[in-house]
C-alpha cells in the first residue's frame, strides 16, 4: 500500500512538471500557381532539380526551399506563422524581386512570370517506330537557346532531369520564331522503354543563363 | 538506533577525509598522458609526434572511403565502397549508390590537423635541435598544413583560415573565424606550399622532401586553375557565391596554372624522379612493370614515387581491406565478400588501342559495330566469336591489363573465370541465371564453372561477383593468399609520383596555352611509352585527359579531375555505367566466346547534381559560417 502511494506521488510530480511540448506545430501554409503574365497559363516546371521557391522567416538566417510541382503549382501546408522574405530562385522564367509576405493560416500567392521559352504549337505523336516531337519556340529574352528536347518517363512528372529516354539536340543559337523544330525519338534504340507500355513525353527546352531551368510545353500520354 | 548513529559517524569521517586528502586535485599532473614540454623538449618526442601528423594527411589511400580518411580502425566494414564507385571507374558488385551529402566530408578531421601543427610551429624556436633541423620541421609542418588545407579549399572552398594557434580566453566569439575567399584559400595553400619548398632539402624517404612539396603545389594549382576556369560550366548562385566564398574568376586561372608549370618543372629538371622502368621491351612486359609498382612501391623509392604512405603492419589501424574486398571470388580464401571492385566498361573502352594511337578504343563486339546499342544479346546482330574469353582485348594498352583482370587471364596461378551466360544450339540465350547444358559430350555451365567458388563473375552469390566483366588487378597482392579478416593488407600507397607531375604538367600547358608545348607533348607520349606504345601522340586536351585517367585510374583521381573541370553534371545525367558481358556461343563447335554491350545489371542511373562540387560546411548553427550553395 505505501508502495502504490508512493508511485502515485511520483507520477503525479512526473505529470505536473512538464507540458506535452512547448510550440504549436506548424498551421500556417503557402501555396499558388506560376503563370504565364502574357498567356495567363501555368509555367511548365520540373519537380526535381527545377525551379525553388526560397522562403526565409524574419530573424532566422537559414532559409527554406519550397519545390514547385511540374504543372506550375507549389504548396506547403505546414509553415509556422510569420512573416517570410519569398524569392523564386533557378527558375525558368525572367527573375522577379524577392517581397515579403506575412502567412497567417493558409496563404495563396501566384507569380506572374515571363517565361525564358515558349514552347508553342506542340505536337508529339506515334508515327511506325518513331516518336515524333514538333514545335515552335518563342523567347523572351535575346540569350541562346542551348538545348532543345524530347524526354520519356514512364511517370507523368516527366522532364530533363527525370526521363528514362531523350533525344536532345544542342542549338547554342538564338532560336527562330517561325521554324518549326522538330525531335525524333526511335524507339528501338531506347534501351529503358518497352513496348506494349504507356509512357509520359514532354518537349523541352533550356535558354543559356547560369542557373536557368527547362521551359516545357505540356505532357503526352502515349502507348508504345 | 545504534547502527544508525555508527553509519552517520562513518559518513561524516569519510566526508572529512575527502575535503582534506585531495585539496590539490587541480595540480596533480596526469600520468597517463604526457605533457607538451616533455613531449616537445625531447626530438624523440618530436618524431612521434611528427608521425601522428603524418598520420592525419588528408591521403586518399586504401583506407579513405565514404566516412572519411583513416577507415582501418577497429570496425572497417563498409562493404568495401570506395571512390572509384562514385567517378565513372568502377562499379561497387552489390551497391548502387553514388554521392550523398554526407560522403567524403573532412572538416572537423582537417582542423585538428591544423591545430596540432600550429601547436608544432609554436613549438619549433624552442626546441633543442639545430637550426637546419629546425628548417626542416617548419618545412614539414608547412607541407602538411598546405596539404590539410588542400584537403578544405577542394571540398568546402573558401574555408576560415586558422593561421597561428588561437588561445581561449573566456570568450567562445573571438575562436569564430569567417571564411575566406576561396581565391583566398588557394592562395594561402600556395604560400604554404612555398614555405615548404623553402625549408625542405632534396633528401627522399618516407617524409615530405623539397619533392613532394612541389608535386603537392603542382597538384593544387591545378585544382585551383581548374576551377578558374570551368567554373562557369556549373553556374551557382546564393550568398556563398556573392562573397565569393565559393568560385574563382576566370582571370585568375592563368596564375595557377603558371604556378603548377613552375612547379612541376621543378621536379621535372632535378633529375632526382623520373618513371619506373621506362623502356619496356614489350606491352606484356609493361603491363607487368605497372602493376608491380602498386604492389609494391619500394620497387620505385629511387625513381617514380615522391612519397609513399607505408601500410607496415596487419592489425587495427596500421593495415587495409583492399584484397579481402577486391580480389577476385576464385582466391577469397575463405573470407565471404570479395570481388567488389568492378572496373566499367566505360572505363575500359577508354584505354587506347596500339593500332589506333591516340584515340579511345570502344569494345567492338559486333560485326555491325555499334559501341552506343546496350539493348542486350540481339539474334539478329552477328556477334564477332573469339577463340578465347580475352582475345577482344587484344592490342588494348598494357596498363588496362595491369589494372583489371580481364575474363580468362591468370591470377594467383588461376585462370580467372568471368562469365554471363551461353546461347544455346537453338539460338535461345541463358544470360545471368544458373543453369547448365550438355551439347556434344560437353556440360557447359552459365558462370563458367560448376560452383561458386570456381568461378568470378555475374552470380550475384554473396553480392560478390563482377558485374561489368572486369576484376580488379591494380593495387592487389598477388604474392601471398588473402588472410581472411581486417585490416590484414599491407601494401603501401603511392601518394605522390613522377607520372602525376607530368600529367599536370602537360594539362596546365595545353589548357592554358602557355609553356612549352613540346616538352608537355613529351610527358605524356614519355608515359605512354612506358605503358608500351611506338607511336607518339600530340599534344591535346582529350589525349591528356585519356591519358591522366588510364594512367591515374584507381588512384582516387578521377573523381576530383571530374570535380574540378567541372565535368561531372554533364557526365553524369541519367547516365547507366556499362558492362561487357561474355557469354559462350553454342550455335558453333567448338565453342566460341562472343561480347554483349549492357547496361550494368541491377544498376540504375546517375545524376550529378551540381551543389555536390562543393560539400555541406557542418555546424553553420554553432560557427556561423555561410553555407556553401543549395544545402
Amino acid at each position: 500500500m505505501k508502495k502504490l502511494s508512493y508511485i502515485l506521488l511520483i507520477s503525479a510530480l512526473a505529470a505536473s512538471s512538464c507540458k506535452k511540448d512547448n510550440y504549436d506545430g506548424p498551421t500556417a501554409g503557402l501555396s499558388g500557381n506560376f503563370f504565364d503574365v502574357a498567356t495567363k497559363a501555368l509555367v511548365e516546371q520540373d519537380i526535381i532539380r527545377g525551379t525553388q521557391i526560397e522562403i526565409q522567416e524574419k530573424g532566422y538566417v537559414v532559409p527554406q526551399y519550397l519545390i514547385v510541382k511540374n504543372d506550375g503549382t507549389y504548396s506547403n501546408t505546414l509553415l509556422f506563422a510569420a512573416t517570410y522574405t519569398v524569392k523564386p530562385i533557378r527558375t525558368n522564367f525572367i527573375a522577379l524581386e524577392a517581397q515579403e509576405v506575412t502567412l497567417n493560416g493558409q496563404t495563396t500567392l501566384d507569380f506572374n512570370v515571363t517565361p525564358y521559352i515558349r514552347v508553342t504549337n506542340a505536337s508529339i505523336v506515334k508515327s511506325g517506330t518513331k516518336v515524333i516531337a514538333t514545335f515552335k519556340l518563342q523567347q523572351n529574352v535575346i540569350n541562346n537557346v542551348n538545348k532543345i528536347g524530347l524526354y520519356a518517363h514512364e511517370d507523368f512528372r516527366v522532364g530533363e532531369p527525370m526521363r528514362q529516354a531523350e533525344t536532345e539536340r544542342d542549338l547554342n543559337a538564338v532560336s527562330d520564331p517561325n521554324a518549326t523544330y522538330t525531335l525524333e525519338m526511335d524507339i528501338p534504340t531506347k534501351d529503358q522503354l518497352k513496348t506494349g507500355k504507356s509512357y509520359y513525353f514532354r518537349i523541352g527546352a533550356r535558354i543559356d543563363i547560369g542557373e536557368a531551368r527547362f521551359n516545357y510545353a505540356p505532357t503526352v500520354k502515349i502507348d508504345l | 538506533m545504534v547502527m544508525k548513529i555508527y553509519k552517520s559517524k562513518i559518513l561524516l569521517i569519510l566526508t572529512g577525509m575527502m575535503l582534506f586528502s585531495c585539496n590539490s586535485v587541480l595540480e596533480l599532473q596526469p600520468t597517463d598522458k604526457i605533457r607538451a614540454e616533455d613531449l616537445f623538449g625531447d626530438p624523440q618526442g618530436v618524431k612521434l609526434y611528427m608521425a601522428n601528423l603524418y598520420y592525419q594527411l588528408p591521403i586518399e589511400d586504401f583506407a579513405y572511403f565514404r566516412a572519411g580518411f583513416n577507415q582501418n580502425g577497429g570496425d572497417p566494414n563498409n562493404g568495401g565502397w570506395a571512390p572509384a564507385m562514385s567517378a565513372d571507374e568502377a562499379m561497387h558488385s552489390e551497391f548502387g549508390d553514388f554521392i550523398g551529402d554526407g560522403d567524403y566530408h573532412y572538416w572537423e578531421p582537417g582542423y585538428k590537423l591544423i591545430r596540432d601543427v600550429n601547436l608544432l610551429f609554436d613549438a619549433i624556436p624552442n626546441l633543442a635541435i639545430r637550426d637546419d633541423e629546425k628548417a626542416v620541421l617548419t618545412g614539414e609542418a608547412s607541407f602538411i598544413k598546405a596539404f590539410a588545407y588542400f584537403g578544405l579549399a577542394k571540398r568546402y572552398g573558401g574555408v576560415s583560415l586558422i593561421k597561428a594557434t588561437q588561445k581561449y580566453t573566456g570568450n567562445v566569439e573571438d575562436l569564430k573565424v569567417p571564411r575566406s575567399t576561396e581565391k583566398e584559400t588557394w592562395d594561402y595553400v600556395m604560400e604554404l606550399c612555398d614555405q615548404a619548398i623553402a625549408n625542405l632539402g632534396p633528401v627522399k624517404g618516407r617524409r615530405a622532401s623539397k619533392w613532394a612539396a612541389y608535386a603537392l603545389k603542382s597538384r593544387a594549382a591545378l585544382h585551383a586553375a581548374s576551377i578558374a576556369k570551368f567554373g562557369s560550366r556549373a553556374p551557382m548562385s546564393g550568398n556563398a557565391v556573392t562573397q565569393k566564398l565559393v568560385g574563382i574568376d576566370a582571370a585568375d586561372a592563368a596564375g595557377y596554372y603558371a604556378a603548377c608549370i613552375a612547379a612541376s618543372e621543378a621536379i621535372m629538371t632535378s633529375g632526382q624522379h623520373s618513371l619506373y622502368m621506362p623502356n619496356p621491351a614489350s606491352p606484356a612486359v609493361a603491363a607487368e612493370n605497372y602493376r608491380a609498382l602498386f604492389q609494391n612501391p619500394e620497387v620505385a623509392a629511387e625513381n617514380e614515387a615522391i612519397l609513399v604512405k607505408g601500410f607496415t603492419l596487419p592489425g587495427n589501424n596500421q593495415g587495409h581491406n583492399y584484397d579481402i574486398w577486391y580480389q577476385p571470388a576464385q582466391v577469397a580464401n575463405g573470407w565471404p565478400h570479395p570481388g567488389r571492385m568492378n572496373p566499367t566498361l566505360d572505363l575500359v573502352d577508354a584505354y587506347e588501342s596500339y593500332t589506333n594511337p591516340g584515340h579511345d578504343a570502344p569494345i567492338v563486339t559486333t560485326v555491325e559495330g555499334s559501341v552506343t546499342d546496350y539493348n542486350g544479346f540481339n539474334p539478329a546482330l552477328n556477334y564477332i566469336r573469339f577463340d578465347s574469353p580475352n582475345d577482344i582485348f587484344k592490342n588494348k594498352d598494357a596498363r588496362l591489363w595491369g589494372t583489371a583482370i580481364l575474363p580468362g587471364t591468370v591470377w594467383k596461378s588461376a585462370p580467372i573465370i568471368i562469365q554471363a551466360g551461353y546461347i544455346k544450339p537453338d539460338g535461345s540465350s541463358v544470360i545471368r541465371t544458373k543453369d547448365q547444358i550438355d551439347v556434344g559430350g560437353t556440360t557447359y555451365y552459365t558462370y563458367g564453372a560448376p560452383s561458386t567458388t570456381m568461378y568470378s563473375g555475374f552470380d550475384t552469390y554473396g553480392g560478390n561477383n563482377t558485374r561489368t566483366g572486369f576484376g580488379f588487378k591494380k593495387f592487389m597482392n598477388q604474392n601471398t593468399p588473402i588472410v581472411p579478416g581486417w585490416n590484414q593488407s599491407t601494401s603501401d600507397w603511392i601518394e605522390f609520383r613522377y607520372a602525376e607531375v607530368l600529367l599536370n604538367y602537360a594539362e596546365a600547358v595545353v589548357e592554358s596555352g602557355t609553356g612549352n608545348a613540346a616538352n608537355a607533348a613529351k610527358a605524356i607520349n614519355d608515359i605512354r611509352k612506358r605503358a608500351g606504345h611506338t607511336v607518339d601522340i600530340p599534344l591535346t586536351v582529350d589525349n591528356v585527359q585519356r591519358e591522366r585517367r588510364v594512367e591515374l585510374a584507381f588512384e582516387n583521381k578521377r573523381f576530383w579531375d571530374l570535380m574540378r573541370r567541372r565535368e561531372f553534371h554533364t557526365a553524369f545525367n541519367n547516365r547507366f555505367m556499362h558492362s561487357l558481358l561474355p557469354l559462350v556461343d553454342l550455335r558453333t563447335l567448338p565453342a566460341k566466346y562472343i561480347f554483349v554491350r549492357v547496361n550494368t545489371p541491377n544498376s540504375n542511373t546517375r545524376t550529378f547534381d551540381t551543389k555536390a562540387y562543393y560539400r555541406s560546411i557542418p555546424g553553420i548553427g554553432a560557427n556561423g559560417l555561410v553555407q556553401n550553395p543549395l544545402y
